[in-house]
């Protein structure tokens, strides 16, 4: 078989020369097969095929149909390939031999550039947005234009760094395009100095700067410095325009890079970056009423739809040429966003990436959950999450500073000592460590994914507890002996058993509360989602009142020498506040279920059946998952019938005509 | 000396010459079964893949595939490859059809 690549003479026509290049291998020749396939069509029946026996008729569906364009992504379009573009003066260097049309549309380069990576953040592929940019594909051609050069290596450089670190994260979201590169130059020798050729760019531009502003003021400067472009009227405008982009890049790469550090040692670097990074998307949105007004000519079309500040439409830029790279089928047509989207974007971005690095690192794991669903109500797009989970999950430990097991420890309210235990060797322990690292990766990821995620969770928390009490009763079935290490062990084991039923049940509670974000019930099924939701809200509140007796007492003990004043013993008997807040959410959930399921009883219009499932098939499907994972133990449908079938407003309060139809 | 070989496939027969359907197309197109096959389509790409099924119209599926073209629209200029896995090559887009085939094999076939 030919491995390496051979010349061939084109000639549509001329088959054999083609064939020539394409040898068989070196004892075969091609033999023209096409008249013996011609007679054996004939021969067939209506229907029959010639196949072999490993062949299956619904395998071979899946056979990608050639010349078919949404299957066939080789099929030639415009050019045959990267190479044959160029030389047909599809990405020219200079761009325009006249430097201020030259500066334009660099700039709008930049500008197309930044909503393409806008767009492959937010779910495309690299090869149809980013790399589409023809200067990127072959970058080393782009030396002799400095601000080019500078701009397409640093884009190069940041899009490996994000890709590296969403490939990290590993969250395999339905964003898997995100990390295929199919092999584009993501890697380029000597990106590590991006940063310094582009300094030196912009060094040269602020001069430039500098100059003009000199010139304008009549003041003269000792250094002799060819201006950016031939017109002195705009000079100012394109200078200040390239500036604030090339600064941005700069910001947004060193927030990348201090991100990146372990530990969260860069997160206050990163958020100086991030502030500067803003002001320069600031000055970005700024420019682009100057460069729309640069030239008497306007753009066709609606500007808020454009890809670039200017309006205009972008040299150097084809998806198709990468067809073939990125994937074997075509990939579905997409729309890059508009440059005004894409500003809007990054500055989310960034305001998200802002939380994250503002975030004190809180070694309780109870606030760290908190701070994790309140981000996530933000709706953090998939660069932000992959960050988020880079800085919690670490080599295996929390923030790659807290081994779980300490941490499970202070959220158990086991004492301080208790965190290097030889306990946590054994298999149930580690175990759990793995559960809470996966509990935190799968909190980052995307609502639809999480739920999902969450929702087979509780098999696993489930059965770690039962692991863990089995263990629990077969070392210390009997009454617990006077060894001082025996007792220990028995109240890690007892605090973290808690624990764990705690969890489980806070789990429940977000897996049935991400499923009205998604609005995955219909408003017919509300009623049994909130009487599910308070079922398990009582038994959380149970736990976690339970949880903080226990650690109440633990304190109580380290204090045992203090009396107990009557402010200890009036705190004593008071709910704590996060109990209190559960109970809170206990009266609203029954409230609500107790009132729809009135309305159900009372007023016809309500109580229609669906024609689809029914009432029981639709809870089964709903809470199957909390049903097997017996959570809680004892809730069924019947139960919940039990509960609703009764209610009724009680008439002497209200004033309604329950005869009437209320549409 | 491609044209006689492919005459010779269609008198292509069972070495041992046993019955009369050995010289049927359809059963000699069954021998060609996972045989390397290389069909050449009219926007001038090759496909090169192991002969998997061909039906009634004409129509191929092939594994394994690989698909050579151009990189230019002039010559000379090199061919580039990659790999498709299974491919179904419609009758009205082919251009040619060749099957890989031992200087042996056309030697025994000529002598039939």
């Amino acid at each position: 078989m030919a491995d390496k690549p051979v010349y061939e003479e084109a000639s549509i026509d001329g088959q054999p020369s083609k064939l020539a290049s394409i040898p068989a291998s070196d004892t075969t020749v091609w033999a023209d097969a096409s008249p013996l396939l011609q007679a054996a069509c004939a021969g067939l029946r209506d229907g029959e095929l010639i196949h072999g026996d490993n062949f299956n008729l619904f395998a071979a569906m899946s056979a990608l149909e050639i010349m078919d364009p949404k299957m066939d992504s080789g099929i030639v379009c415009t050019y045959y390939s990267i190479d044959e573009a160029i030389e047909n003066g599809a990405a020219p260097i200079p761009i325009s031999l006249d430097s201020t049309i030259d500066v334009c549309r660099t700039i709008d380069i930049m500008d197309h550039l930044l909503a393409c990576e806008a767009a492959w953040h937010k779910g495309h592929s690299v090869a149809q947005t980013v790399f589409s940019c023809i200067y990127l594909l072959r970058l080393d051609r782009t030396a002799p234009h400095a601000l080019l050069h500078s701009y397409c290596r640093i884009i190069r450089a940041t899009c490996k760094a994000v890709v590296s670190v969403v490939s990290d994260a590993r969250t395999h979201e339905e964003e898997d395009l995100f990390t295929l590169t199919y092999g584009l130059p993501l890697n380029g020798d000597g990106d590590d100095k991006c940063l310094s050729i582009l300094n030196a760019v912009e060094e040269t531009i602020s001069r430039q700067l500098r100059a003009c502003k000199a010139t304008s003021s009549k003041r003269r400067l000792p250094e002799d410095l060819e201006p950016l472009q031939s017109n002195p009227n705009l000079e100012e405008g394109f200078c200040k325009a390239l500036l604030c982009r090339l600064r941005f890049r700069k910001h947004f790469f060193h927030v990348l890079s201090c991100m990146k550090r372990p530990q969260g040692r860069g997160l206050e670097s990163a958020r100086k970056n991030i502030a500067s990074c803003l002001t320069e998307l600031e000055s970005i949105l700024k420019s682009a009423d100057f460069l729309r007004s640069c030239f008497d000519e306007s753009c066709e079309g609606d500007i808020d739809d454009k890809t670039t500040a200017s309006g205009f439409e972008p040299i150097g830029f084809d998806a198709m040429l990468n067809s073939r790279l990125s994937a074997p089928t075509p990939p579905r047509a997409i729309k890059i966003l508009s440059w005004k989207k894409a500003v809007e974007y990054f500055v989310k971005l960034l305001h998200d990436l802002d939380v994250i690095c503002s975030y004190s690192l809180d070694p309780h794991l109870e606030s760290l959950l908190r701070f994790v669903v309140q981000f996530q109500k933000s709706q953090p797009d998939l660069v932000a999450r992959s960050h988020l989970q880079l800085l919690l999950v670490q080599d295996g430990k929390l923030y790659g500073r807290d081994p779980f097991f300490a941490v499970i420890n202070k959220a158990a309210a086991l004492p301080e000592a208790t965190k290097n235990h030889d306990i946590q060797k054994n298999e149930s322990f580690l175990q759990l460590g793995m559960l809470v690292m996966n509990l935190l990766k799968i909190l980052c990821t995307n609502a639809a994914w999480q739920r999902r995620k969450l929702g087979k969770f509780l098999q696993d928390w489930r059965v770690i507890y039962v692991q863990l009490e089995l263990a629990f009763r077969n070392e210390y079935g009997e009454v617990s002996s006077s060894s001082n290490d025996e007792n220990t062990c028995m109240k890690i084991f007892q605090h973290i058993l808690l624990w764990v039923e705690e969890q489980t049940f806070w789990i429940a509670f977000r897996f049935l509360i991400l499923g009205f974000e998604l609005e995955l019930y219909s408003t017919g099924e509300y009623c049994m989602v909130y009487w599910y939701l308070y079922a398990v809200l009582i038994k959380l509140a149970e736990k976690t009142h339970l949880m903080m007796a226990v650690s109440h007492d633990t304190a109580k003990r380290k204090g045992k020498k203090k009396k107990d004043s009557p402010k200890d013993l009036a705190r004593e008997s008071r709910i704590p506040p996060a109990v209190l807040f559960l109970q809170c959410y206990i009266c609203l959930a029954e409230g609500l279920t107790m009132m729809l399921a009135a309305l159900r009883n009372e007023i016809p219009v309500f109580h229609g059946p669906s024609p689809f499932n029914t009432e029981q098939e639709k809870f089964v499907q709903h809470f199957e998952l909390l049903q097997r994972a017996c959570i809680p133990d004892h809730v069924s449908y019947l139960s919940y019938k039990e509960s609703t079938t009764h209610a009724r407003f009680s008439i002497s309060h209200l004033h309604f005509d329950p005869d009437a139809s209320y549409v | 000396m491609e044209q006689e070989v492919g005459e010779s496939l269609i008198q292509l027969g069972n070495s041992d010459g046993s019955n009369s359907s050995s010289s049927d197309p359809v059963t000699r197109v069954r021998k060609l079964l996972f045989r390397r096959m290389l069909v050449g389509i009219k926007d001038g790409r090759f496909f090169l893949g192991t002969f998997h099924c061909l039906d009634k119209q004409g129509n191929i599926i092939l594994q394994d595939t690989i698909e050579y073209r151009s990189t230019r629209r002039s010559s000379p200029c090199p061919m580039e490859q990659r790999c498709l896995g299974l491919v179904l090559i419609p009758s009205s887009c082919q251009n040619s059809c060749h099957v890989d085939c031992s200087v042996e094999e056309q030697l025994s076939l000529l002598k039939v």
